[in-house]
């Protein structure tokens, strides 16, 4: 150990540690989330959800995970191959780099940037090509229908969710995710800031294309959206994917309105992981209690409602700053 | 040749295969992520030469909402699965020695006069001085620059509009 330190540098080391890190968590975290939705869902609709296997059905996931990965690979005849076979690894690379930046505890964090929180900004875009790679290399009509309205959902939820996020940057005097957090003591940003919180959370639930603004992968109307085509271990990838998801623009919202990892009592990744799935859970109830909104009504809310009061919010807060 | 001039050498390949197929490709979809590896190689070389915030403006940006925008407005258009009208041989060559003459004369005019050469001191610019230069001294060009946008946009909704047949 000490050999490997030497010759590749202390922080090369701690890159390589942490991303292994990050790869268990990220599967781990989809395993739960499974099981947590079908269980919320099941106890929401007076049901009592997966209890088969396992207690408490606590062991479904992992049959599930074995079932998706005991599946034949298809690959549908007339699909457009190259753009097929990328977009389900391309779409894990904005996960894997979100994680890289975000501090779960005051030590625990891969990479400390100084501007940590447009890396994560910056990479999320490319879920939005994988999805539109997807969409079109299917070489089906659902599929690209859903794969158009993910393109036009995200571009009119991205502007609000950055307008949120500035003034807590502005607040902090910076990018770094770390320099946020301790910026909080005290105070959660979530008192000075409870729109740009608001904005933010139904940005992010539009952001992951979860109900109820969950029109790329319409069931009723498009069947799967934009992974129809996708089966077995690539479907599977696009799962892991959507509900990490979840898990970052949660964590997001702790760190930038909620304290991160701060807490009395208990250290500080207990009370990150515990704030964080307690926003999951929320956007899991969302799901299970709201209809799904028109493509019109969704497009309205952001662009005519939503992005107004982002700006009028940022000029108010630059506003006081500078008094 | 050491490390850091092969990974120069593999960001010049990334960013130039990106850019052939964003103009050889005969789908749009595929010119696309041309142009998407194209930018994210040009990232990569503002990474190469310590700019970080830069690069990430420029995934931000231009990966994240125009070359997102580019594929809405293709998608909206038309039929993807037709090609598009090829251009003659003649077109081709006067488009290729137009280009060529443009960055020629960039290249020298800009990038040999104004831009420091090896050895010189590095260029040394927080967030906050181009913050301070964008509302500051250049105030005038940044304003024209957000009118010529919106100017566009009034533009594209009247085309948008004309074509419904609203008028």
């Amino acid at each position: 150990m000490e050999k490997i330190i030497s010759i590749m540098g202390w922080e090369t080391v701690k890159t390589i540690v942490g991303l292994v890190g990050v790869l268990i968590f990220v599967v781990f975290n989809a395993l739960i989330l499974t099981w947590a939705e079908r269980k919320v869902a099941g106890h929401m609709q007076r049901r009592i959800g997966p209890k088969e296997v396992g207690p408490f059905g606590l062991i479904q996931p992992i049959a599930d995970a074995i079932k998706l990965l005991g599946k034949e690979i298809l690959t549908p005849r007339e699909v457009d191959r190259p753009l097929y076979w990328l977009a389900p690894v391309l779409i894990f690379v904005p996960v894997l780099v979100s994680f890289v930046v975000i501090p779960f505890d005051a030590s625990l964090q891969v990479r400390d940037m100084n501007a940590g929180i447009l890396v994560i900004l910056a990479f999320s875009s490319l879920s939005v090509l994988s999805i539109l790679m997807a969409g079109w290399g299917s070489n089906n009509k659902y599929a690209l229908i859903g794969a158009i309205r993910s393109v036009a959902q995200n571009i009119a939820y991205e502007i609000p969710l950055l307008l949120a996020l500035l003034p807590v940057i502005m607040m902090a005097n910076s990018f770094s995710l770390k320099a946020i957090v301790e910026a909080q003591q005290g105070l959660w940003f979530v008192v000075c800031q409870p729109i740009a919180f608001f904005i933010y959370f139904i940005a992010a639930v539009a952001e992951t294309n979860r109900t109820p603004f969950d029109l790329p992968e319409a069931e009723s109307e498009l069947v799967a959206g934009y992974h129809t085509e996708y089966s077995g271990m690539r479907f599977a990838l696009f799962f892991l994917a959507e509900y990490t998801n979840i898990f970052i623009v949660s964590a997001i919202a702790v760190t930038f309105f909620l304290g991160g990892y701060q807490g009395p009592f208990l250290p500080g990744i207990v009370w990150f992981l515990l704030k964080s799935y307690c926003l999951v859970f929320v956007i899991i109830w969302l799901r299970w209690t709201y209809p799904r909104v028109r493509f019109d009504q969704l497009l309205n809310l952001s662009w005519k409602a939503l992005i107004p009061l982002a700006f009028i919010n940022l000029l108010v807060t630059g506003g006081l700053l500078k008094l | 040749m050491n490390f850091a001039e092969i990974i120069f050498l593999f960001i010049i390949a990334v960013t130039m295969g990106g850019a052939a197929t964003a103009v050889l490709a005969g789908s749009v979809v595929y010119a696309i992520m041309g142009l998407v590896v194209t930018m994210f190689g040009v990232a990569a070389l503002y990474v190469y030469l310590n700019s970080p915030f830069v690069a990430l403006m420029q995934i931000l940006i231009y990966v994240g909402a125009v070359t997102v925008l580019i594929a809405f407005a293709v998608m909206l258009v038309g039929p993807l699965y037709r090609r598009p009208k090829e251009w003659t041989t003649a077109g081709k060559f006067g488009a290729a020695l137009g280009v060529a003459l443009v960055s020629l004369l960039l290249f020298v005019r800009f990038v040999t006069e104004t831009f420091p050469r090896a050895g010189a001191p590095s260029f040394e610019m927080t967030t906050k001085d181009i913050g301070r230069l964008f509302f500051d001294d250049l105030v005038l060009p940044f304003e024209l620059i957000s009118l010529l946008i919106v100017v566009a946009i009034l533009g594209a909704i009247m085309l948008a509009l004309f074509a419904r047949g609203n008028k």
